[in-house]
């Protein structure tokens, strides 16, 4: 009796197991699915800084956005693009915030990445070097031989004053940079450990209202006039692997930042939500601007400052890091 | 603890607060922009009644607990058994002395890189820390035992096993939960670092990071004064089991009360 029993169990497990294995050959071919989009992976995680760049991820998630397109997205958050790349290697993250500069660099020195979304571009105001504000530096001419602070060393901070020192006659080895995080940054410089920083919101509204420092350069000017700052990459192996998530995902962001681009206030009350910038604060902060599309033309730009300021040694095809969006659904 | 050395301490604490308050207030006044203790003070009251922080805490404790569980499955057996065979001991024990050195701290890095899943990273470095101090101190504790005591329960006809759960083990008791007392701090600072490092979804940490990014220095502190409580708290509930369960011991050693 038990003998036929587990017979008959055996014989139930096997149909079970080859109609389980025919259903899922029909998913491929897209006929009926478990997810009615036909996405290869419905949940992903996406790493976001807790700062004002990457709202879209979180208006995208209020809005429902990803919804729409059957899509689970869990934001994390990140403390950087350098601890983010090892993270979308090994899988921890599907899809990640990177800033451009970081990215190029990271590419050329044969990281497998690609971009996937546009995320931040950078507009009048949003970097600029401070000083306090009875400082003797008027101009940046006058940064000659001192120290000035940046978030990271060899990256955006550091690019974008090169292009300001270049205009005022000086190069990086008349001054002297040293990394400091942006929350530090101001009490460091009064205590004398630099003369100036770049700094970007919310620090410097902060930055001017409790410390009295004001503006000596914007540095989003000239060379740097509306730099694309921050996009959303993964790695090469997830892109082939999850073409219709990638495009899903693309859909969602290129909506949200539709959304933010036409209307601050979106991103304002986004913000008190994910960051720990206030509504008050976050009503007066400078931001740049959030493009809908992935524009080969205009990232171009980054890689070739990065190659006339020798943070690449040979020019960069930008269009060989972007994962185009699929048009079709 | 008696009431005058509660009351000394409360003192010393409050005398701290205060001159604290004071410098900050009107010493550094200009040069620095630091919140003074009364305001971090409020904002860690304040955080109990934020929701994002409260998930921080139980995911960073959540990780600290099974961490530290974890290292003590491994590390006590670990300890006991090669302190009951010292060849073996002596065989492994270059290797224990250069990996113990090694900052655990350096590791988390190595480990992003390594295990794909967050919580299963930042548990793999708390295990990773809090190893070393359980496993070292239940080797001493093994070398400690009597050897009379031993001998005698030989002499008895005991074999080895019994010896070891008779007497080895419960004379090495106390030595593997001093080891677990230091290994529940390093494993909170672990825990917490492990989030500064690399995010993730929740956690004191992952609070810190967001305060800091939004300019919220009081925030940050605040933060930190709880993860410092959880310490304290951790550290005397431990202390509190340990002279419980091991009177005795503390009465051959003769340490104070």
């Amino acid at each position: 009796m038990t003998r036929k029993l587990r017979c008959y169990a055996v014989a139930l497990g096997v149909t079970v197991a080859l109609t389980l294995a025919g259903c899922g050959g029909s998913d491929d071919g897209g006929a009926t699915s478990a997810n009615s989009k036909g996405l290869e992976k419905t949940t992903i995680k996406v790493g976001a800084l807790p700062i004002p760049d990457p709202v879209s991820v979180y208006i995208a998630q209020a809005k429902g956005f990803f919804k729409e397109e059957g899509l689970t997205v869990e934001p994390t958050p990140i403390t950087g693009g350098a601890v983010a790349v090892p993270m979308i290697e090994s899988g921890q993250l599907d899809i990640s915030q990177t800033n451009y500069v970081s990215t190029f660099a990271a590419v050329a020195g044969g990281k497998k990445i690609k971009l996937v979304a546009d995320m931040y571009q950078a507009g009048a105001n949003c970097f600029v070097i401070m000083v306090p504000g009875d400082s003797p530096i008027k101009t940046v001419a006058d940064l000659k031989g001192k120290t000035i602070f940046v978030n990271n060393l060899n990256n955006v901070a550091t690019l974008a004053v090169e292009t300001q020192l270049k205009v005022a006659g000086l190069s990086k080895d008349d001054v002297k940079f040293a990394e400091k995080p942006f929350p530090e940054m101001g009490n460091a410089i009064k205590a004398g450990q630099a003369d100036a920083g770049w700094i970007t919101e919310p620090f410097i509204t902060a930055n001017q209202s409790a410390n009295g420092f004001r503006k000596l350069a914007d540095t989003i000017t000239g060379q740097t006039e509306d730099l694309p700052i921050a996009g959303w990459m993964a790695s090469e192996e997830w892109v082939q692997k999850y073409p219709k998530t990638l495009a899903a995902f693309q859909r969602a962001i290129a909506k949200a930042q539709q959304l933010a681009s036409s209307d601050r206030k979106e991103i304002e009350a986004m913000l008190p939500k994910y960051t720990k910038i206030d509504a008050k604060t976050a009503s007066v902060i400078t931001l740049g601007t959030y493009p809908s599309e992935l524009n080969a033309n205009r990232l171009q730009k980054v890689a070739d400052l990065m190659l006339e300021y020798g943070y690449l040694k040979s020019p960069l095809d930008v269009k060989s890091v972007i994962a185009a969006p699929a048009s079709s659904g | 603890m008696t009431g005058a050395r509660l009351l000394r301490g409360a003192a010393g604490a409050a005398g701290f607060f205060v001159v604290g308050e004071l410098v900050i207030r009107y010493g550094i006044g200009d040069d620095m922009d630091f919140p003074p203790p009364s305001t971090i003070l409020l904002e860690t009251g304040r955080l109990l009644a934020d929701p994002d922080f409260l998930a921080g805490v139980g995911a960073t404790l959540a990780n600290w607990a099974l961490g530290l569980l974890i290292a003590i499955c491994v590390a006590v057996p670990l300890g006991v058994l090669l302190g009951s065979l010292p060849p073996v001991e002596r065989a492994i024990r270059p290797v224990l002395e250069f990996l113990r050195p090694i900052p655990s701290v350096a590791i988390i890095p190595l480990a992003i890189l390594l295990i794909p899943v967050d919580e299963m990273m930042k548990v793999s470095v708390i295990v990773y820390a809090s190893l070393w101090p359980i496993l070292i101190n239940t080797l001493y504790g093994m070398h400690d035992v009597d050897p009379v005591a031993k001998e005698s329960l030989r002499s008895f006809g005991f074999g080895p096993l019994a010896v070891l759960s008779r007497v080895s083990v419960p004379s090495a008791a106390p030595f593997m939960a001093t080891g677990v007392r230091i290994a529940a701090g390093i494993a909170l600072v672990l825990a917490v670092s492990a989030e500064l490092v690399a995010g993730g979804v929740a956690g004191i940490g992952v609070y810190v990071i967001q305060a800091g990014s939004g300019n919220r220095m009081d925030l940050m502190m605040a933060a930190t004064v709880w993860a410092g409580l959880f310490g304290v708290a951790a550290n005397l509930v431990l202390m509190a089991g340990e002279r419980r369960l091991f009177h005795w011991h503390r009465m051959r050693t003769g340490a104070q009360s």
